[in-house]
């Protein structure tokens, strides 16, 4: 990436260190990369249910990044949160479904045996069940399927 | 009169060098994937989700669960 006045200097050495602004209150950044967060992503969304469709709504009003601020920290906040209550808890079992994950393109239907054991264990440790928002309630939900031989 | 063996060598070496073709791929997309299968179907979302994690752990393809990011990752997004 070639900025322009910057011919043999590459994008990515092209930091801007300057801190964000000092009337915005300081909120930390949530620092799981793409795996971990598939693998926890149903359970953020049961948690931080609000402060997401908060977010959403606010954006849809309008998409001006400096609009959105407030609702932006709450939802980084119940993220963290999210990802902290997991790991005190089922860490061994997280850690073995998201590195499953990682292996198969992040896939969901590829990793459903380490799936069923952090399920198990988050629901034991809180209560929490992986619950698939408009899912037909007639049969039996993606991850909960048995076959039907053997 | 048996199969001469003369006439099995071109088929050895069609095999062989499929077995080459096949585990030098495979090197070299694990070499660029620390040791991971290669990614497929990259939509939007999967390519800037590789950027964040460059950003956060270095490499493409590198992952941590820390719920709290570095005071780095702040800061570190590059101009494009």
């Amino acid at each position: 990436m070639v900025n322009p006045g910057y011919k043999n200097f590459k994008g990515e050495d092209w930091v801007d260190p300057t801190p964000p602004p000092a009337h915005l209150p300081l909120v930390d950044e949530v620092g799981s990369t793409g795996a971990p967060l598939k693998s926890a992503s149903f359970f953020i969304g049961t948690l931080c249910k609000e402060y997401n469709e908060d977010f959403m709504l606010c954006k849809n009003e309008n998409r001006n990044p400096e609009h959105c601020l407030l609702e932006g920290r709450k939802v980084t906040r119940c993220a963290i949160d999210a990802l902290q209550k997991i790991q005190s808890k089922c860490q061994d079992e997280f850690r073995a479904h998201w590195k499953c994950l990682d292996g198969k393109n992040q896939d969901l239907g590829r990793c459903r045996n380490p799936e069923k054991g952090l399920n198990e264990c988050l629901f034991t440790a809180f209560g929490w069940k992986k619950d698939l928002p408009g899912a037909p309630t007639n049969k039996p939900q993606i991850h909960e399927r048995t076959p039907l031989t053997s | 009169m048996p199969v001469p063996f003369e006439s099995l060598i071109p088929f050895a070496i069609i095999s062989g060098m499929f077995l080459v073709t096949g585990t030098g791929i495979r090197y070299a997309q694990t070499k660029r994937n620390e040791g991971k299968v290669a990614r497929y179907s990259l939509d939007d979302w999967d390519r800037k989700m590789l950027q964040r994690d460059k950003q956060l752990t270095g490499t493409e393809r590198g992952q941590i669960d820390d719920p709290v990011a570095p005071a780095e990752f702040k800061v570190n997004s590059a101009w494009k």
